[in-house]
């Protein structure tokens, strides 16, 4: 695919794409990891604050459950493009680099349908908890908040599952001009 | 026209069908819990529950304990805490012949105290015990088998990923399982240090004595391990004793490691990222599976299949403690295949109903209790067992010159031992139980 590829100026930005698709999971992720650190710090404050002086804030129920969410929605695309997802490979492991590299493909097929599937639903959801506004109890910040981040992170997880299913097919090109007899 | 439970069975054939094939266990629930949601009840239904059900899953508050638990081990394995350990348990126990062993395993358990997750203290504590017990000409299955069984302690004793994950599923309080793990989690240490003592007896030579510290050491390395006794107090001491939630509490306890690892110029900014990183992937994978036993939850239930396993056992003329074994017996087969975690999501769903209808004699919230610990301890032994052992993996990745197959037949003795544990705990649902009867 390079060869046929115009050079020149296009092509340098072209060609920088694929480290940006395989580091922006990675800066999404972190960004959500430091939602997290601010989870933890307002979550320990107000508990030590309830210890204390018998006055925890009052948000933090929600906002844990609302920030934690979000949080877990960015590290999706990340786990996606680190094989962060368990599999079972006990029963493949004896088949070959082709078999495996097709079996990748597969995964990150279901991956990117997945996020498809997952993206469309909660548009539609977010725009249905904006009509019927829904906002936390202890604090007036409505619950559609969530969905914005957590689309971005299933746009991200579709384009993780289109570098992983690259990947999938790197490996099964690399194995083509060496067919072996076993395979033909 | 199919019948729901045929659907039902197909469904699960599937899916077992799509993570053979190497489909990441979360999206194979993912899937064929949608697909089969809208087989049964048409497609309408699956959409609109698609809309709000990974936002809903995700924002479950008693969840949110896992990703600071994660992140709390995370950052306890960055900071030297096994060190202090490994080096206190050295100084009590070292003189005696296995003694390396036996620090290993109180080390481990020590660090499962801080940290919620087998692998992360296998892999801690092997980077810090495996040279040391090379250095004192241990025999490298005995070593390399010390480790892997006692990373277990991780998970063993509480906080623990795989409790937390329990306890979600089957809607029961995580405070009293913590409290139920604690006396169990004790004597699965005891056992391994028992276990060691044997084996050195039996194989002279194996476990070699190491040489006494001075009283000097000896004050030194106690010392250095108080701030983990001091965390595990805040932190568990806390959740027992009431004082807050366990959200809060993991949430103090990331503050104090990142304090003390901050205090002693153990950590960087780095190895923040760098947990941050791991948290991300540990917790993005569990939280997944978790909407995929939504969805598969939902489908099952509709098709009747839980149901029918519950009605079929319970049919089939067989005790309530031969079932139990039997369960047993299947959770250890699932063991040599996948990881603890997805298999408590993807059996605890079918096999709960079965004990809930079965009378061992005690309370629902007692069963909860007793049947989890009994899950723990089984699910921890496929860490160990061929032909997937995770933990044997991550060990023999740091002794890459001890063949795996040495470490399996390292860690034979434990799983002995291990299987004793769970006879004992089934036998006797006090010792469990003990604790959080006393708390309440």
């Amino acid at each position: 695919m390079a060869e046929d590829r115009p050079s020149g100026h296009e092509s340098a930005a072209w060609a920088r794409l694929p480290s940006l698709a395989r580091a922006g999971p990675k800066v999404w992720a972190l960004i959500g990891g430091i939602v997290l650190v601010a989870l933890v710090l307002m979550t320990a404050g107000s508990a030590v604050s309830n210890l204390l002086f018998h006055r925890p804030y009052v948000a933090d129920y929600d906002l844990v459950k609302h920030g934690v969410a979000i949080a877990i929605f960015t590290f999706l695309p990340y786990c996606e493009i680190t094989h962060g997802n368990v599999t079972v490979d006990i029963f493949t492991e004896r088949m070959g680099d082709r078999a495996k590299a097709l079996m990748a493909l597969l995964s990150s097929l279901v991956a990117a349908g997945l996020a498809v599937l997952l993206f469309r639903q909660m548009w539609l959801g977010m725009l249905d908890y904006m009509e019927y506004r829904e906002v936390m109890i202890s604090i007036p910040i409505p619950l559609w908040t969530a969905f914005p981040p957590a689309l971005v992170s299933l746009a991200l997880l579709f384009v993780a599952a289109l570098v992983t299913g690259a990947d999938a097919i790197g490996g099964l090109r690399a194995e083509a001009p060496g067919l072996r007899p076993t395979l033909g | 026209m199919l019948s729901n439970i045929a659907i039902g069975t197909a469904g699960l054939a599937a899916m077992l069908a799509l993570i053979v094939v190497r489909v990441p266990i979360a999206y194979a629930m993912i899937l064929v819990g949608a697909a089969g949601i809208s087989l049964i009840d048409g497609p309408r239904i699956v959409m609109s529950q698609l809309k709000n059900l990974p936002y809903s899953t995700f924002s479950n508050y008693d969840l949110s304990v896992l990703p600071m638990f994660v992140l709390m081990g995370a950052l306890a394995s960055r900071s030297g805490l096994s060190r202090d350990l490994f080096r206190a348990g050295n100084a009590w126990l070292g003189r005696l012949r296995g003694g390396l062993a036996m620090a290993t395993v109180v080390a481990c358990g020590g660090f499962g105290a801080v940290c919620g997750s087998s692998l992360a203290t296998a892999s801690t504590m092997g980077q810090v015990a495996l040279p040391e017990l090379r250095r004192l000409n241990y025999a490298p299955s005995l070593a390399t088998g010390t480790l892997a069984a006692g990373g277990t302690l991780g998970i063993l004793v509480p906080p623990s990923v795989v409790l937390i994950v329990y306890a979600i599923i089957i809607e029961t309080n995580i405070v009293t399982l913590f409290a139920a793990a604690l006396l169990p989690g004790l004597l699965a240490v005891l056992f391994f240090i028992v276990t060691i003592a044997i084996y050195v007896r039996l194989r002279p030579g194996s476990g070699p004595r190491g040489e006494a510290v001075s009283p000097h050491e000896l004050r030194a390395a106690t010392i250095g391990v108080l701030p983990v006794f001091l965390i595990f107090g805040i932190v568990i001491g806390g959740i027992y004793g009431g004082l807050y939630n366990p959200t809060p509490a993991a949430a103090i306890g990331v503050f104090l490691v990142a304090l003390h690892g901050f205090g002693l110029r153990r950590l960087v900014l780095r190895d923040v990222v760098d947990s941050l990183l791991e948290t991300a992937r540990t917790a993005g994978f569990i939280y997944l599976i978790l909407l995929g036993a939504a969805l598969l939850s939902i489908f099952m239930s509709r098709a009747g299949v839980p149901q029918a396993v519950a009605e079929f056992l319970h049919g089939s003329g067989l005790s309530p403690l031969m079932i139990l074994v039997l369960i047993i017996a299947i959770y250890l087969v699932l063991g040599c295949l996948m990881d603890s975690l997805s298999m408590i999501i993807l059996a605890t769903p079918f096999f709960w109903p079965v004990i809930a209808g079965l009378d061992y004699g005690l309370s629902v919230d007692d069963l909860k209790l007793w049947y989890g610990i009994i899950t723990l301890v089984v699910v921890e032994l496929g860490l160990i067992t061929p032909p997937v052992g995770l933990n044997v993996f991550i060990i023999n990745s740091l002794a890459r010159d001890v063949p795996m197959r040495e470490t399996f037949k390292g860690v034979m003795p434990f799983f002995a031992s291990e299987i004793v544990r769970v006879t004992l705990l089934v036998a006797f649902p006090a010792i469990p139980l003990a604790l959080p009867h006393w708390l309440s």
